[in-house]
């Protein structure tokens, strides 16, 4: 059977997917159903939804059109989760790998590093760094991967310490390969599977870490943001608690899109590992 | 020959990546009580298959045809201790024959002989074996059961053994649970069979973990876990083939040795035709899924009758084998 | 001139506190286009002779010439220039290569590491490497995975004489095979060594096949020689006692109508 097939045999894989696909549409459409900017001021302030349907979830304070800034915001989380896992990932990797490989004095070094980036919280780090560089998107994202690339890097090194000992290694090594290109040609790619897994986890909470950056006003200032828009619903909470409600919910969503739509990969390929 | 298991029809089909692969095709053998049977064949002969297939152990996503008959004295050995001790008191008056059953894991198939619901595989037998066995039957029906009746060795100790159970434990617990003793009894019982498989000092071997054991120290513990209930049957897959010469000897030796003392009847599975030749009454020749042929071992060996096993003896490299070096060559 | 001389090699573990030398002041040489044959039960130190020899680790004492060079002086680059000539075969063909790789990778690695061949003349010589060893040369594209063991066990060998090696390490080469398909993988080693003059390095625990096979055995116990001399001569009349255990352990057909 094929993976794809496979795939589609779990319910809540599927349903991750959807979810997925439906936020991957909306940070697409958002620039030519939105064309204007939007943060410019669409209508009248405290619009409840379902009123005016030119503005169906209607607006917040400033009479911002909400659809428009939720649109825009699946755009940053999805941009900002994404690159923050994959940055996290490719850190993580290229320091464990080298740490197992290399052994001794190398491996020390770089796993005495790792332990102090681990010591500190994930998200203090994000925290602070945010506060010292400055709010932009690529600082979020390098901010994000900095608290979270400790965890691939534990486990591509534990892997890559068990795969430098098969004998397709020696192999390599007999036929005169240089041991940087064993090290990411012969045994990063077999390392990378257990490290792979980790990215649904990694996406969803590099997603979480950057509305809560955005929510504690360390969000990219020229963008919509949904953690931003649940800080600006704050103050009207009991008034217009859609505010809040509405980008909440976009986030719970993704989040468990991304999740189960992650496990249900893993789960398949891994499936397909098993048997080879 | 009084026949211990009777195999009729046997084809077994492995699912692979959306292909169905036969891992066995309508094989049909009888397994005579007492006698030594060699199983030979290459990779993807289907040997180890048939193995797994008797031993009721083949994964649940196989899938099996046809029919697989035991005749086993009917009293399953719920209390008793002593292995039986001569050779086979299977004589079995016709009522005492237990009944059939089809052979296949959770699977379809329904039986042309029996009602549908009874025991699909030796495990599940075991299951319904106690709880029907008095009542919902007239007959009397007995499924062999894997550990008691069916003693399982395996190519790698290291893989069959748990690593963090010392290993008398893990023998006393094959005891404890098919003979109904009590925990000292097995204790002591895993004792004996430590002395019983040549391991020497068994006092701290029955202490020790698997991997302070040489592999064929962990073989010996092994066997003796696997004849730890007494079994009728004992199937040895490729049981040497990871251990060197000199300690593969000494294996086969005890695993004949234990056969002969106990009146086991023995199955060895190997791709050695020379090594299954010195142990072996009876060898049967596997290719591709198929029983090529079943005889003898001095026919076998002397007077083949098809050509891939005159292949697999010749394929044999002895001691006194035609060097097949050129040694003119060397100093040239 | 000896190919290769291996001079009071001595390998030590340290397991439980103590210390156990696996091999043990081991001298023995080979010359070019030479069979030897390391045999003995396992845990006799065979295959850390054959690690030690291609410097997969490091001896503790002792002096491996290879070449007519100081072979455990080489390092670096230097070392991986001159792995290009000493080369080895692996006991089981799916674990030594990368699950990864297609045929054609695995050929191309030696090719392209020493500068063989140019890039666009790469695809002729792998060709031309897996018709040497008896391969369609369509298998190329082929996974590692989805090819036979004796298919595989070819390859193992096509990639070892890419570097055209003077020496080959085999260490158990054949031992996985099917017993049909091992008398082929023989042969063709026997063929290469007439053709090329190659050197191997023959470890093995099958005193049959090292019989028929190499010029030379060496018997270890215990990671010291026990026996060492022309194979036949040593095995059909073993005077060490692992010599005559080895001997007496073989198993045999007892054919009347061979």
């Amino acid at each position: 059977m094929s993976p794809l097939r496979r795939f589609l045999r779990k319910p809540e894989a599927v349903a991750g997917a959807i979810l997925l696909a439906a936020l991957v549409a909306m940070a697409l459409s958002a620039p030519m159903l939105f064309p204007g900017d939007p943060q410019a001021i669409a209508g009248p302030a405290l619009l409840p939804p379902f009123q005016d349907w030119s503005l169906p979830l209607g607006t917040d304070r400033l009479g911002r059109d909400v659809l428009a800034e939720l649109f825009y915001g699946a755009r940053t989380s999805l941009a900002v989760g994404l690159a923050a896992a994959a940055a996290a990932l490719a850190i993580g990797s290229v320091v464990g790998t080298l740490a197992g490989f290399a052994g001794g004095l190398v491996d020390e070094v770089l796993m005495r590093i790792t332990d102090a980036f681990q010591t500190v919280p994930g998200f203090l780090l994000a925290l602070a760094f945010v506060s010292v560089v400055g709010p932009s998107l690529g600082i979020v994202v390098i901010a994000i991967a900095l608290g979270t690339w400790t965890g691939p890097a534990r486990v591509a090194r534990a892997e890559v310490l068990s795969i430098r000992e098969r004998d397709y290694v020696a192999g390599a090594r007999v036929i005169g390969m240089h041991p940087l290109a064993i090290a990411f040609r012969e045994v990063l790619p077999n390392a990378l599977p257990p490290v792979l897994a980790m990215s649904s986890v990694i996406v969803a909470a590099a997603i979480l870490t950057e509305a809560a950056l955005s929510f504690l006003g360390l969000g990219d200032p020229n963008r919509a943001t949904w953690g931003g828009m649940i800080a600006e619903g704050r103050a009207v909470l009991r008034t217009a608690p859609f505010l809040s409600i509405v980008p909440g919910i976009a986030l719970v969503l993704t989040v468990l899109g991304v999740y189960l739509a992650g496990e249900g990969i893993v789960e398949t390929t891994a499936v397909r590992r098993g048997l080879s | 020959m009084i026949a211990l298991a009777s195999i009729r029809d046997l084809t077994v089909t492995y699912r692979r990546d959306g292909n169905e692969v036969a891992a066995l095709k309508t094989i049909n053998l009888d397994i005579g009580a007492g006698e030594r049977l060699a199983i030979i064949g290459e990779s993807g002969s289907g040997k180890s298959t048939l193995a797994l297939a008797i031993a009721g152990l083949l994964p649940a996503s196989s899938r099996i045809e046809g029919r697989l008959d035991w005749f086993l004295p009917s009293s399953p050995s719920s209390g008793a201790k002593a292995p039986p001790s001569v050779l086979p008191d299977i004589s079995p008056p016709r009522g005492e024959i237990t009944p059939s059953f089809r052979l296949s894991p959770i699977t379809e198939i329904a039986s042309k002989e029996l009602p549908s619901k009874l025991p699909i595989s030796p495990l599940a037998g075991e299951m319904s074996g106690r709880t029907e066995g008095g009542g919902t039957d007239r007959q009397p029906k007995f499924v062999p059961l894997g550990g008691r009746d069916i003693g399982f060795v395996f190519q790698d100790p290291s893989a069959s053994l748990d690593p963090v159970m010392a290993v008398g434990k893990q023998i006393a617990e094959v005891a404890y649970t098919h003979l109904g003793l009590t925990w000292p009894q097995a204790y002591a019982k895993a004792k004996s069979l430590l002395e019983r498989v040549r391991l020497p000092d068994p006092d701290s071997a029955l202490r020790a973990f698997p991997h302070q054991l040489s592999g064929g120290q962990k073989q010996r513990v092994a066997i003796a876990a696997a004849i730890a209930a007494g079994p009728k049957l004992l199937i040895a897959d490729e049981a040497t083939s990871a251990l060197d010469t000199i300690v593969q000897a000494e294996i086969v030796a005890l695993i004949r040795r234990l056969v002969a003392e106990d009146g086991m009847t023995l199955l060895f599975i190997s791709h050695d035709i020379a090594l299954a030749a010195e142990l072996a009454e009876r060898i049967a020749v596997f290719r591709h899924g198929e029983l090529l042929e079943l005889g003898p071992t001095a026919q076998i060996v002397d007077a083949p009758t098809q050509a891939y096993t005159r292949t697999l003896l010749d394929a044999h490299i002895g001691l006194d084998a035609t060097p097949l070096l050129n040694r003119a060559g060397l100093n040239a | 001139m000896n190919l290769l001389t291996v001079s009071n090699l001595t390998k030590r573990y340290r397991r439980g506190g103590k210390t156990i030398a696996a091999v043990d002041d081991i001298s023995f040489h080979i010359e070019p286009g030479e069979t030897l044959a390391l045999a003995g039960p396992s845990g006799s130190g065979k295959s850390t002779i054959a690690r030690l020899v291609l410097r997969l680790i490091e001896p503790d004492a002792g002096h491996i010439e290879f070449e007519g060079n100081d072979f455990l002086a080489l390092s670096g680059a230097a070392l991986r220039q001159r792995r290009a000539r000493l080369q080895m075969v692996f006991q089981d063909p799916l674990a030594a290569f990368n699950p990864r790789s297609t045929v054609a990778r695995l050929l191309d690695d030696p090719l392209r590491i020493h500068g063989i061949a140019a890039r666009a003349e790469r695809p002729r010589r792998i060709a031309a490497l897996l018709e040497r060893v008896g391969l369609a040369a369509d298998l190329a594209p082929r996974a590692i995975h989805e090819i036979s063991g004796g298919q595989r066990q070819r390859v193992a060998i096509a990639r070892a004489i890419a570097t055209k090696p003077s020496l080959i390490v085999l260490d158990e080469a054949v031992s996985a095979l099917d017993v049909s398909v091992r008398g082929q993988i023989l042969e063709l080693l026997l063929d290469l060594q007439r053709q090329e003059r190659i050197a191997y390095l023959f470890i093995s625990h099958d005193l049959g096949v090292v019989r028929a096979i190499a010029h030379r055995v060496v018997l270890l116990e215990a990671g010291e020689i026990a026996e060492c001399g022309d194979a036949r001569t040593v095995i059909d009349a073993p005077q060490s006692a692992i010599g005559k255990a080895l001997v007496a352990a073989a198993p045999r057909l007892n054919r009347t109508r061979p």
